[in-house]
């Protein structure tokens, strides 16, 4: 059980090392090492301590948050093929972000704007789902897809009339892109104490993935459990939606790949989400600003072709 | 030792006018058969002594304290459920099913001991499913989860077993064997109390029996008194021809001619 | 005592210090940023095409060491090393070519990478000419960072004296109604304040959208129907004549399809703030001339 976790660890561990000595310009680890001892060259010390550290740990958070969030998606709705954007945060973050380009703020405004359209989105789910009477998680489900449609058609219109020159910006951010993440450190914090919060909530997890009326006669505050997994959930993506745009596949992917590999233990799993979505992501963006570079490429193009065919693997080997 | 008692308890049927105000006393030692037709409310009534359904009017009592007043914790390590219907979304093994019947009894941060284990594997041997016990629940036949399923509930061992229909899938040795060892464990201290749909189940096994007719009549006693023919005749609307076998009586359903 | 001897130390110093450093160069950017070096740049990354050919321009062509997809022109151009697009720069590729002075697009280029780079000290000019005379005072200001001052003021002077000639060459011409089609699906078009807008001006054409509030807006069918224009240009890859106008040769009641006025000019000189505009603008010049022999 922790053997995984551990295992997990020390790849996070390389492929942030790998991360930081691969891109346009190479670093040995030898001149990482002298960086972070305070030498090197002004060259080195500027693309690793102001461009790549900084980049490679808003990748590692952003990965572990959307992967994180998905995990918890999944059991809030008993769907293995829920992602974080289900429920329309990632449409609402975009409107948001959208807006704030078309008005032409600033960068941290836009952050600002996309978190906040998040969080309406949470809250306008939340009460259409609650409406009339029972909430259960089919009506959240549809109730959201229904509302990410909407954002869906919001965005396009947006889109359809901005002036030229603000397209290639929006379409990027919608694409997702980790460049844009101007600090590592909120991502980081929030993704640490999310996780914090929820181990021990994890095993009400497991109970309430075997269905609400047996959590409930298991002992499990249903209810109170459901807000708490749906408010930590979005408040996960809403974090990651702000500091990378929508970056696609990897909250489907990790939590499910992580299923068929460790089982279905919320402690194990929900960790370990954070450590390989982090890894994930770590990775594919990596790839995204070298497999063409000078050429920059987005990085959900990058996740969806490693992801894919490596679930599709692991579903293979799992028969 | 828990009991449960209700105080003119009427259960909530939509679209049913209101029923027999039902005042129940379940004691350690008893083992209670509900009999009824489709659509009598049986599985409505286990879930609101449980706690998941509120009651139209009238209270469930507890071990003295009623039952919207506990937390749903307190309320699971005095009482459990083994349900008709199981959700099965995420695919889990026998032994982590089994397992989760001790979730009543550990606090967020512990996980499962050694002797939470042995508890689990004890349940599983004595269903005659420990042989399955790391094989996904998905892949069993239905009355081999049935049989996990009541495993859960030893697991937890609470005072008070609430079980839906549990001979549901079971083959006949099953059937017997699980039958059986309910009596054993109501003999031992703990209340049992169970939905049947099966008259002689009840017949053989049960010392108490609560008839819940469709219109919301009920009636409750020990079982010898309530087992007429002519009450059962009336409750499921058939006529019966009783015999006697092995001690206790047996109804045979007549066809009409 | 001690005060003394320190006082004359320092007169001695000031004395025998060498001729101080030259005053920095400073020149206001179109963000209205001054920017000021210590001493003229001598590796300068150019983050548009336009930029590129702006610097070439002002006679620093052999200072641009980092260039964007698409810096065609002048030929020399096309062995630079490339950052990117200039709507995703490789930051890093940029960085390890040190450049001590970028030339930005104002509007063009993703301002969270602008930022960065601004965070990290490097001098930022950002341009986005909008006139004639701004494309001269661009490649003046260029020269001056660049310490080529020679080149580029004549080459801005070279230009300026050209737009007049033929600005004077066209002032009494017959107006001609002209609708310039920029992009296809979407239809798009420019306005008035928009260069290409003002040298369908200079030739004595009337742009039928140029009162349009946007500078580049989107439209239909239906108003370039309406507004029926006598002379339809777009830009294609060196004035070759392809398939962009083809959608309204089945228009044949509109007057510039009845008199075969859908002209092709080549897309680049056009459509870049650079000196190549005169050529350009020779080229429009000629075609709204045989518009209006066709009248």
């Amino acid at each position: 059980m922790t053997r995984s976790l551990l295992v997990l660890g020390a790849i996070s561990l390389a492929a942030l090392i790998l991360a930081l000595a691969i891109g346009s310009v190479n670093i040995a680890p030898s001149e990482l090492w002298k960086v972070i001892q305070g030498e090197g060259s002004a060259l080195h010390r500027t693309l690793l301590l102001d461009l790549r550290l900084p980049r490679t740990l808003a990748a590692f958070a952003t990965g572990g948050l959307l992967a994180v969030a998905g995990a918890l998606m999944q059991v809030l709705l008993r769907n293995p093929l829920a992602d974080p954007y289900v429920l329309g945060l990632s449409g609402g973050a975009a409107v948001g972000a959208l807006l704030a380009m078309l008005a032409g703020m600033g960068a941290l405004l836009i952050s600002g704007f996309a978190f906040a359209g998040a969080m309406l989105a949470m809250v306008l789910v939340f009460g259409l789902a609650h409406g009339t009477g029972s909430w259960t998680a089919s009506r959240l489900l549809l109730t959201g897809v229904v509302v990410a449609a909407g954002w869906g058609a919001v965005i396009t219109l947006m889109l359809a009339i901005t002036p030229s020159y603000k397209l290639p910006g929006m379409l990027y951010w919608l694409m997702g892109d980790v460049s844009y993440a101007r600090t590592p450190w909120p991502a980081l914090v929030v993704l640490v104490l999310a996780i914090l919060v929820i181990l021990p909530l994890a095993r009400n997890m497991n109970v309430l993935a075997r269905g609400p009326m047996q959590a409930a006669a298991l002992g499990v505050s249903v209810r109170p459990l459901e807000w708490t997994i749906y408010v930590l959930a979005s408040l996960l993506t809403a974090t990651a939606v702000t500091t990378a745009g929508s970056i696609g596949f990897v909250g489907l992917i990790v939590p499910h790949m992580l299923r068929l590999v460790l089982g279905n233990d919320q402690r194990i799993i929900l960790p370990a989400s954070a450590l390989a979505g982090g890894t994930l992501l770590v990775l594919a963006d990596t790839l995204a600003r070298t497999v063409i570079a000078p050429e920059q490429l987005p990085v959900g193009v990058i996740t969806a072709l490693l992801g894919v065919p490596t679930f599709l693997y692991l579903l293979h080997r799992s028969r | 030792m828990s009991t449960l008692h209700t105080r003119d308890l009427i259960i909530n049927v939509p679209g049913r006018t209101d029923g027999f105000p039902l005042n129940l006393s379940v004691e350690p030692g008893q083992t209670w058969g509900v009999l009824g037709p489709n659509g009598a409310g049986k599985t409505t009534l286990l879930h609101t002594l449980a706690g998941l359904l509120p009651a139209r009017s009238g209270r469930v009592v507890l071990s003295d304290s009623p039952l919207i007043a506990l937390k749903r914790r307190d309320i699971a390590r005095q009482l459990g459920l083994v349900f008709q219907e199981r959700q099965d979304s995420f695919p889990a093994t026998v032994m982590e099913t089994a397992l989760i019947g001790r979730h009543p009894w550990l606090s967020p941060w512990e996980s499962e001991q050694a002797d939470d284990q042995i508890r689990a594997q004890q349940a599983l041997v004595a269903m005659d499913v420990d042989h399955l016990s790391g094989r996904l629940l998905s892949t069993l036949s239905g009355g081999e989860r049935q049989r996990v399923a009541i495993a859960t509930l030893m697991t937890q061992n609470p005072d008070i077993w609430l079980l839906d229909e549990p001979t549901n899938h079971l083959d006949l040795h099953h059937q017997v064997k699980v039958m059986s060892l309910l009596r054993d464990q109501s003999v031992a201290g703990k209340a049992v109390f169970m939905c049947l749909h099966d008259l002689n189940l009840a017949a053989r096994w049960c010392s108490h029996v609560l008839l819940l007719y469709p219109n919301g009549d009920a009636c409750w006693g020990p079982a010898d008194s309530m087992l007429k023919p002519s009450a059962l005749e009336q409750l499921y609307n058939q006529k019966l021809v009783t015999v006697e076998a092995d001690g206790a009586p047996v109804f045979v359903p007549v066809s009409p001619s | 005592m001690i005060k003394l001897k320190g006082l004359a130390v320092m007169l001695g110093w000031m004395l025998l210090a060498p001729p101080g450093l030259a005053a920095p160069i400073c020149v206001v950017d179109d963000l209205e940023v001054e920017v000021c070096l210590d001493q003229p740049a001598k590796r300068i990354a150019t983050l548009s095409p336009g930029a590129t050919e702006l610097a070439f321009a002002a006679g620093a062509g052999d200072k641009v060491v980092a260039v964007v997809n698409y810096s065609d022109y002048p030929e020399a151009a096309l062995k630079l090393p490339l950052v990117g697009n200039h709507t995703r720069i490789d930051l890093e590729a940029l960085l390890a070519l040190k450049p001590d002075l970028v030339i930005t697009w104002r509007t063009g280029n993703p301002p969270a990478q602008m930022e960065m780079l601004r965070a990290l000290g490097l001098p930022m000019f950002a341009i986005e000419p909008r006139t004639f005379e701004g494309v001269s005072k661009v490649i003046e200001q260029l020269s001056t960072l660049a310490g080529t001052e020679q080149e580029g003021f004549a080459e801005a002077e070279r230009f300026r004296k050209g737009i007049a000639e033929i600005a004077e060459q066209y002032r009494d011409a017959e107006p001609v109604p002209v609708f310039y089609q920029v992009w296809q699906t979407p239809l798009m078009t420019i306005n008035d304040d928009h260069l290409i807008g003002k040298v369908v001006q200079l030739c004595g054409g009337v742009n039928v959208f140029g009162d349009m509030p946007r500078l580049v807006p989107r439209i239909s069918a239906e108003v370039v129907l309406e507004a029926d224009p006598h002379a339809i240009i777009t830009g294609s890859v060196e004035g070759i004549e392809d398939n962009q106008l083809d959608r309204w040769k089945s228009y044949t009641g509109m007057t510039a399809v009845a008199k075969n006025n859908l002209f092709f000019v080549p897309a680049s000189p056009i459509s870049r703030p650079t000196p190549r505009l005169l050529e350009a603008s020779r080229d429009i010049c000629e075609r709204l001339d045989v518009a209006r022999e066709r009248e």
